[in-house]
C-alpha cells in the first residue's frame, strides 16, 4: 500500500440552521479552511470527492449542483454514500485515489443540511418490505439495541450520562460544535425528555448543518507540502446484513467495528489500544454506543465501559482522551460528521486542535458508524 | 441586511417495489396466519423476514420452515416521539411499544410493535405472541403487534 | 510503476423496459454470472464498491438493498452516486493504490419503479433552476436546439444515428424504425423527438477488476480519466463536449498514450441523445475506421447508472472476440444534465 497523508483539515460552524449560506456556500466555507490549512490554492488540488445523504435534503446526485463549491469544476469529482459511515468512507476513498498514482492532492468534502429537508423522511425511507412500515428511525433503533446492551453488561443510565456531560465539556473548547455546555451536569442529562425509553434528549446526537474537509496528499507532495502530516496508516470499512433482526445483540457484539479496529490496530502494530492511542475521534450516535465501542475497540474489557467513564480515562487529561471535539453528540451534520472525525483526529496529529488540542498525540483512531451496523476505521499517525 | 430568501420546493413521488419470489410466499402465508422462515443450507441459520440470499454463506435460500406465532422479546423499547411510516406518509404517534422478537423456530429476530406501552412493563427475555388484524391481506402489518404472555 | 488492473469477469443482466425481479434478486444474477466468467467465489473478492442512485431507488443508503447479494457482508463496501464507468474507476484506484486485488463492481438501477424523468428534476439547482421544472430532458432539448440552430440537415443525420444504432441491436427497448419514422416520432423536447432518445430501462451490472498479480486473464484497463462540468448551463459551452476531452486527457495521462496518437479500434460512448454521438466523435477526434456502438449502444437500450458499465461490458467482449487479441477500445459514461460529469477508461486487449 503506497502512503498518503493529510496535510489539512477545515469545518464550517456547524449549528442547527445555517440559513445565511446556501449549499454550495456552506461547503464552500470547509473548503476554503481546509485549503487555507493546508496552504494550498484551489487550482492545487487534482480531485474532489464529495461525501452527502442526499435523501435528508430531498435531492438526486448533487455533487452535480454543489460541486462548484467544492472546488471541484472541471476536476475530477465522485461522492460517496454510505448513511453514516459516508464521510468516514470518502475520507478513506481519498486516501486510496491519492495512494493509486492518480492523484497528488484530493480535496475530501462531507456535508449535511438537515434543516433543508426533512430528516424523518430521509430514516424512513428504509427497506421496503419489512423495515419501513414498523421502522422508528437511528433513535427507536438505538433504543432497542440498549436495552439488551443495559440488560447484559449492566451498563447504568448514569454511566450514559457521563458521556454526554463529557461530550458537552469538550465541545466547548471547539469553536466548530453545534451543541456545548462547559457546565452542563448529570442530573441535567437524567432529567432531559425521554424520546426512546430509556434514551433522552440529551444521550441521542442532534440533526446539524454543516461541512467538513480534508486534504489528502500522496507522499512526496505530503512532505513537500506539510512539515508535520498526519499520516493515514491504515483502514479498514465492513458492512453488515442490512437488517437490524439479523444483528445479533448489536451493540454487544458489533463484529464490523471489532474487525475494522483489529485490521488497523494489526497493520500498525496496536495491541494495547487504551496505551498506545494517544487520542480516538469515534462515531457516537448515542451515549450508550460510546460506552458499547469502548469495548468494541478494546479500550476495556466486556463490561468495563461503565468504569472506563467513571474513573475519566477518556476525559481530555484522561489516559485515553475520547471525542476531545465533543463528537457526534454536539455535532452531527451526517454526510460530514464521519469527515469530522477524520479531520479532528488529523488535527491532533497535525497540532492544530486549538483548545482541544492533546499535547503530544501522535497516534490517533477515527471511527465511522452508519446504517445498523456498518463501520470503517482509520489510524493517523506522524510518521509515514 | 438584506432579507433572507428561502425556495420552497415540495417532493411528492411514488415508488413501486418488486419483492421478489421468497417474500411473494412469505406475505401469501401471512395471508393464513402462516409465518415461515428460510434456513440457510450452509450455517443453518432460519431468517426471518426471508430474502434470497444469505450474506454470509452466499448460498441461495430454498428451505423454507415453519415457525411459531410467539416467540421471546429479545429487545424492547417505548418510543415517545411521533414517526413516520415510510410506505404512506402518515405519522404514528407516541408513545408506542417496539420490540426485536425471536419467533420459536427462528434464528433472527423481527423488528416490530409491542401492544405494551408501560415500560416497566417490559423486559428482556418475556415471551410474547403475534396479534393478527381482522382483514389479512397478506402483507406485514397483518401482524399488528405483539403482545405480552401472561 | 502501476499494477495493472485486468477486466477479469462480467456478467450483466439483459435491459429491460420492467425487470419484474427485485433489486437483489435482479442484481445477483449480474454478480454471480461476473464472479462465474472470473473463475472465482465470493472469498476472492476484497471489496465492493456499488454504483446506485438513492432517489432512482426510493430508499435511503439504496446500497442496502444488495449488501447481501454483492458479498459485502463483513467487507469493504464503498458506493458511489454516479454513473458505473465511475464506480470502475474508483475500484480501480483501490488495485493501484495496493490496498486491495480484486474488485467487484456492481451497478444497478429500475426507472420502471418511478417516475424517472420527473426525479433528474431533483438534480437541478433547486434555487435557480428546478423550481422551473427543468429536468435533464428539457437540458437535453436546450442543447440540441442550439446545435440544430443554422444547421438544417442536423435532424435528419440524428434520425439517421438512431435508426442505425437501434437496427443492430439484438434486443432495443424501443422498436427499430426508420428515419422517417423517427422524424415523424412525438416531439419530446424539440428538436428532440422521442426516437431521437435512449430508451430507459431496468438492469444490473457487474464487473470483476483484478490485478495482474493474481494471475487474471483478460483485457487491461489501461487508462481512466473523469471530470465535472459546472452544473449552470449558461456557464458552459453547450456546443462542445469539453469535459470529456478533459476527461480522456487524464486517461491518456494515466495510460501513458500520447492523447494526439491514440487510435482506438472500438468506441462504446454513452449518448443518451442521437445528437451526443456527434459530440462523442468531435471531442475524441476519432478516426474513421473506429467501430462505434457495436450492440447499439444506449441508443438501443439505456439503464442509468448501469449505462457506462454496460459499455465496458460490450468493450470488453469486443476485445475478447478481436482476433488478434491486441485492440484498443475507449468506453464512456456520463451522468448529471447535457452530461455534466464524464468518465472514460481505455481498454487494451492482450496481443496473441
Amino acid at each position: 500500500m503506497r502512503p498518503a497523508a493529510i496535510i489539512g483539515t477545515g469545518q464550517t460552524d456547524h449549528g442547527r440552521c445555517r440559513d445565511d449560506v446556501s449549499q454550495p456556500e456552506l461547503i464552500r466555507e470547509a473548503a476554503n479552511r481546509a485549503l487555507a490549512d493546508a496552504d494550498i490554492s484551489p487550482a492545487d488540488v487534482d480531485a474532489v470527492v464529495l461525501a452527502n445523504m442526499e435523501m435528508f435534503e430531498g435531492r438526486a446526485l448533487p455533487e452535480l449542483w454543489v460541486g462548484e463549491g467544492a472546488f471541484a469544476n472541471r476536476k475530477p469529482c465522485l461522492k460517496v454514500a454510505t448513511g453514516g459511515t459516508s464521510g468516514t468512507s470518502s475520507c478513506i476513498a481519498g486516501f486510496h485515489q491519492a495512494a493509486s498514482g492518480l492523484f497528488d492532492v484530493v480535496l475530501v468534502i462531507g456535508f449535511e443540511k438537515h434543516s433543508e429537508g426533512h430528516t424523518q423522511t430521509g430514516m424512513a425511507l428504509t427497506d421496503p418490505f419489512w423495515d419501513r412500515g414498523v421502522a422508528s428511525g437511528a433513535l427507536g433503533n438505538f433504543a432497542l439495541s440498549i436495552s439488551q446492551y443495559m440488560a447484559e453488561r449492566g451498563v447504568t443510565r448514569e454511566q450514559a450520562a457521563r458521556v454526554a456531560v463529557k461530550s458537552r465539556r469538550n465541545a466547548a473548547m471547539n469553536p466548530h460544535a453545534h451543541l456545548k455546555d462547559a457546565n452542563a451536569t448529570i442530573e441535567d442529562v437524567m432529567s432531559s425528555r425521554v424520546l426512546a425509553h430509556p434514551v433522552r434528549l440529551m444521550d441521542m446526537c442532534p440533526q446539524s448543518d454543516g461541512a467538513a474537509a480534508i486534504v489528502i496528499a500522496s507522499a512526496e507532495h505530503a512532505a513537500k507540502l506539510c512539515s508535520r502530516p498526519a499520516w493515514i496508516k491504515a483502514a479498514a470499512t465492513r458492512h453488515e446484513q442490512p437488517y437490524i433482526g439479523d444483528i445479533d445483540r448489536r451493540l454487544l457484539t458489533m463484529r464490523t467495528l471489532r474487525d475494522a479496529a483489529q485490521s488497523v490496530y494489526a497493520r500498525t502494530g496496536i495491541r494495547e489500544p487504551l496505551k498506545q492511542l494517544d487520542v480516538a475521534e469515534i462515531y457516537e450516535p448515542v451515549t450508550y454506543a460510546e460506552l458499547a465501542w469502548y469495548e468494541v475497540l478494546g479500550f476495556c474489557a466486556e463490561g468495563e465501559a461503565g468504569r472506563l467513564i467513571e474513573d475519566g480515562i477518556t476525559e481530555m487529561g484522561g489516559e485515553l482522551p475520547v471525542n476531545p471535539s465533543g463528537g457526534v453528540l454536539c455535532a452531527n451534520p451526517v454526510g460530514a460528521t464521519g469527515v469530522i472525525r477524520v479531520a479532528e483526529a488529523a488535527a491532533q496529529i497535525l497540532r492544530r486542535a486549538g483548545a482541544h488540542q492533546i499535547d503530544g498525540a501522535r497516534t490517533a483512531l477515527a471511527t465511522g458508524y452508519g446504517v445498523y451496523a456498518w463501520a470503517d476505521a482509520l489510524i493517523l499517525g506522524s510518521t509515514p | 441586511m438584506n432579507e433572507r430568501i428561502s425556495v420552497d420546493v415540495e417532493m411528492r413521488q411514488s415508488w413501486r417495489y418488486a419483492s421478489g419470489a421468497a417474500m411473494e410466499r412469505f406475505c401469501e402465508g401471512l395471508r393464513n396466519k402462516r409465518i415461515e422462515a428460510l434456513r440457510c443450507e450452509g450455517c443453518g441459520r432460519r431468517y426471518l423476514p426471508p430474502r434470497p440470499f444469505c450474506g454470509n454463506c452466499h448460498l441461495h435460500l430454498s428451505h423454507w420452515v415453519p415457525v411459531a406465532q410467539e416467540g421471546v422479546l429479545e429487545a424492547w423499547t417505548v418510543v415517545c416521539l411521533p414517526f413516520l411510516d415510510g410506505r404512506t406518509g402518515t405519522v404514528r404517534n407516541g408513545p408506542y411499544g417496539m420490540g426485536l422478537v425471536r419467533l420459536d423456530g427462528a434464528d433472527t429476530t423481527l423488528n416490530h410493535y409491542l401492544a405494551e406501552t408501560d415500560p416497566s412493563r417490559l423486559a428482556v427475555g418475556l415471551r410474547v405472541r403475534a396479534a393478527w388484524r381482522d382483514d389479512l391481506r397478506g402483507a406485514i402489518d397483518d401482524i399488528l403487534h405483539f403482545e405480552v404472555m401472561q | 510503476m502501476r499494477h495493472q488492473v485486468i477486466i477479469a469477469g462480467l456478467g450483466d443482466t439483459e435491459s429491460a423496459l420492467e425487470d419484474s425481479r427485485s433489486i437483489p434478486e435482479m442484481v445477483l444474477a449480474a454478480v454471480q454470472t461476473a464472479l462465474a466468467d472470473a473463475g472465482i467465489d465470493y472469498g476472492a473478492i476484497d471489496s465492493v464498491v456499488t454504483a446506485s442512485v438513492d432517489l432512482f431507488d426510493g430508499i435511503t443508503a439504496s446500497n442496502i438493498a444488495v449488501t447481501e447479494v454483492v458479498g459485502a457482508v463483513m467487507k469493504p463496501e464503498t458506493r458511489i452516486s454516479a454513473d458505473g464507468l465511475a464506480a470502475i474507476a474508483h475500484g480501480a484506484c483501490q488495485i493501484w493504490s495496493g490496498a486491495y486485488e480484486t474488485v467487484l463492481v456492481v451497478a444497478h438501477a429500475k426507472t420502471s419503479m418511478a417516475r424517472y424523468q420527473e426525479l433528474t428534476q431533483w438534480a437541478m439547482d433547486p434555487i435557480h433552476v428546478q423550481p422551473l421544472g427543468v429536468d435533464f430532458l428539457t437540458c437535453a432539448g436546450l442543447q440540441a436546439r442550439l446545435l440544430a440552430h443554422g444547421d438544417a440537415g442536423a435532424d435528419r443525420r440524428w434520425a439517421q444515428i438512431a435508426a442505425d444504432r437501434r437496427g443492430r441491436a439484438s434486443r432495443p427497448l424501443a422498436p427499430a424504425s426508420s428515419v422517417e419514422e423517427i422524424l415523424a416520432s412525438k416531439p419530446v423536447a424539440l428538436p428532440l423527438r422521442q426516437g431521437m432518445c435512449a430508451p430507459m430501462g431496468d438492469g444490473a451490472c457487474a464487473i470483476v477488476l483484478r490485478g495482474a498479480a493474481t494471475g487474471a486473464q483478460g483485457p487491461v484497463l489501461r487508462g481512466i480519466g473523469y471530470d465535472l462540468e459546472p452544473h449552470a448551463l449558461g456557464d458552459r459551452d453547450l456546443t462542445h463536449w469539453h469535459g470529456l476531452e478533459r476527461a480522456l486527457q487524464r486517461a491518456c495521462k494515466t495510460a501513458e498514450l500520447q492523447r494526439a496518437y491514440a487510435h482506438f479500434d472500438f468506441a462504446e460512448p454513452s449518448c443518451l441523445f442521437a445528437h451526443e454521438e456527434e459530440l462523442f466523435t468531435a471531442a475524441v477526434k476519432l478516426r474513421e475506421d473506429t467501430e462505434i456502438s457495436a450492440d447499439g449502444g444506449l441508443l438501443a437500450a439505456c439503464v442509468p447508472v448501469v449505462a457506462g458499465m454496460s459499455r465496458l461490458a460490450t468493450a470488453t467482449r469486443q476485445l475478447r472476440g478481436a482476433e488478434d487479441g491486441g485492440r484498443r477500445a475507449l468506453v464512456h459514461g456520463t451522468w448529471g444534465p447535457v452530461a455534466q460529469g464524464q468518465v472514460v477508461a481505455i481498454l487494451e486487449g492482450t496481443p496473441l
